[in-house]
């Protein structure tokens, strides 16, 4: 078995970066990024509209730990191993929800939204006080937790830097959807959790890969293009489509940024900004924030892939998304629609609409991303040395910002112009490889 | 007697027999059959799930799996009929069991009738799959006979294994 710094075949000074497939199908890889990315990294787990009110939780899981998020008594938000301190049953018993106390199912013990213990049943006549105190009743939290703009993340490892350190160079575009929102953003009501026989890895790829674009959703192009000829002026508005723009053979102002940290940015200009659900905040938007930074909020859409697992998607809609590994083959992926806060009731319903199109496994677009990785996973298995070699765009990579970076008033590690490109997921894979190596 | 109050209503054994058609023309793939079973304002509506047992249920401020228009339809085996989706192409496989049919009577303009699904997907080399779950039909008597005004498909899988579209619910 190779290691995983010999698995990334990263030489800056000959022009070559290329990654072994044995990455997507290496089951030992797997054990280790389990333990050296998912039990060390930060990681996307709700957002804090979820969990708004003393006693709404959401259970999830981080790596193959399951944990759960709650709103305690005094209106903070906190992360729990999802494990009862008694015997370790799973506590939470529905995938959200709400509770004041939280009783475990398998013997009774009762805990409050602030993780105490508040019953061991039978506890008095059976322990001697020394024997609860040496347990320790109280749930355990887990080591790190933090909020950036309401976007809830944890961390199983003590030592990993501060979130807003590890979010680094994606904050500028993270911040770019949320100051769309004056009153803060909501998810959605309505999930979404499909599963893909691929390797988790595939996904990270995909979220920022321009490239497919015109191929796997060539076929998206033209259904939604077909379907508004057969509803003249129902398309009209909000509800007007920019897919057509993927068949489109002009140049259009685009590129991919490594930000650092793993962490990847992919951006087009907007072919009708004026559709889009926020426009109609534009004034004032321009009276909060720099043009620049206005214009890349409303006229260019953006994919922000934060390392390892975490989509922020805001072209046509708004979209999160979330790929958990279960096994090196298989990945559970979860997405949730995200919304301005009191969005108008057109902007909203666009909103909605162009989402189910795209981001669903019913959708007009997944299904198929879903199918081109599977692929993707099937072909990894079939060579003994075989190497996915990322060397799209590596004519156009200049160090630093661009042009639209510099609007923005950011400056990227690197900056390649046009979205089909793969020199954006170098910043993925060094960061891969250093992890797994150190 | 001039403006007659008609009470709408149709017996099981007509609700059933478009519930099979439908099925049949999705089975056979006979998609310009299946189409014309739609009125053209047909409204095609899965909800997706809202916690563990709830569904989505304002599709203007919820998220839907599929909400569609008829347009929203017709699109759909535009996309099938195209052969450029790796999702759709090759389709599965497919075996409707429809069952449960029960007729409760009119409401808001269209005869309401439920029933309960089943489908087996075969795609080859990548094996069989089962989901399930209920309909909600709303139907309307036209001059071509019993038309899909509406339909609600309650779709029970939660972890989704492989596309999901109009030929396999």
């Amino acid at each position: 078995m190779a290691s995983a710094r010999e698995l990334v075949d990263d030489r800056p000074d000959d022009n070559i970066f290329r990654v072994n497939r044995a990455a997507f199908t290496d089951p030992v890889i797997f054990e280790q990024e389990m333990t050296e990315i998912f039990g060390r990294t930060w990681l996307y787990l709700c957002h804090e509209s979820q969990v708004a009110n003393h006693g709404d939780y959401v259970a999830t899981r981080i790596g193959t730990q399951p944990v759960f998020v709650i709103c305690g008594s005094d209106g903070e938000v906190r992360c729990f191993y999802d494990v009862c301190s008694h015997r370790g049953s799973r506590l939470t018993g529905r995938t959200s929800g709400s509770a004041k106390v939280l009783t475990c199912r398998y013997h009774g013990w009762c805990f409050n939204a602030d993780g105490a213990c508040t019953l061991v049943r039978g506890g008095d006549e059976a322990y001697r006080p020394e024997d609860l105190d040496r347990m320790g009743t109280d749930l355990n939290p887990i080591e790190q937790f933090g909020s950036y703009k309401g976007f809830l993340f944890g961390c199983l490892d003590a030592d990993a830097p501060p979130l807003e350190e590890f979010l680094g160079g994606a904050i500028p575009f993270i911040d770019l959807m949320t100051d769309q929102a004056p009153d803060g953003m909501e998810i959605l009501r309505g999930e979404s959790r499909y599963m893909m026989e691929a390797n988790w890895k595939l996904q990270t790829e995909n979220s920022t890969d321009g490239y497919h674009v015109a191929t796997v959703h060539r076929n998206f192009a033209t259904t939604v293009g077909y379907r508004e000829t057969l509803a003249p002026g129902g398309g009209d508005g909000m509800a007007k489509t920019e897919a057509s723009r993927i068949l489109s053979l002009e140049k259009i102002n685009s590129g991919g940024y490594d930000v650092g940290n793993g962490h990847m940015i992919n951006w087009a200009d907007r072919g009708n900004p004026e559709a889009g659900p926020s426009w109609p905040q534009r004034d004032v938007l321009l009276e909060r924030y720099p043009d620049g930074k206005v214009k890349w909020m409303l006229e260019r859409g953006r994919t922000v892939t934060v390392f390892p697992n975490l989509l922020l998607n805001d072209v046509a809609s708004s979209c999160i998304r979330v790929w958990r590994p279960v096994s090196a083959g298989l990945t559970e992926i979860e997405t949730w629609c995200i919304a301005p806060k009191n969005e108008a009731p057109e902007a909203r319903r666009a909103r909605i609409r162009k989402y189910e199109d795209f981001f669903f496994p019913a959708s007009l677009a997944v299904p198929d991303d879903v199918r081109a990785m599977e692929g993707a996973q099937i072909g990894s298995e079939a060579l003994e040395d075989g190497w996915n070699d990322l060397a799209l765009g590596h004519k156009t990579l200049v160090d630093g910002a661009d042009e639209a970076a510099q609007e923005l008033g950011v400056t990227p590690l690197n900056s390649n112009p046009g979205r089909e490109v793969e020199t954006p997921f170098f910043a993925f894979w060094r960061e891969w490889a250093g992890r797994l190596s150190s | 007697m001039g403006g007659a109050f008609v009470i709408m209503t149709v017996s099981t054994a007509a609700a059933s027999h478009l519930l099979y058609r439908e099925a049949w023309c999705l089975d056979n793939k006979r998609w310009d059959e299946w189409l014309a079973l739609y009125t053209d304002d047909a409204v095609y509506w899965a909800p997706a799930m809202d916690g563990d047992e709830g569904w989505t249920d304002d599709p203007d401020n919820d998220v839907s799996l599929m909400y569609m228009d008829k347009a929203g339809l017709e699109a759909r085996i535009f996309r099938i009929e195209g052969h450029d989706s790796c999702a759709t192409d090759p389709l599965p496989h497919t075996a409707h069991l429809v069952t449960n049919v029960l007729v409760h009577g009119e409401e808001d303009g269209l005869i309401r009738v439920s029933a309960t699904w089943i489908v087996h997907s075969y795609a080859r080399m990548r094996g069989g799959s089962v989901r399930g779950g209920l309909y909600e039909y709303g139907l309307r008597e036209t001059s071509d006979g019993l038309r899909i005004a509406a339909k609600k498909v309650f779709i029970h899988d939660d972890r989704i294994v492989g596309p999901i579209d109009i030929y396999n619910v």
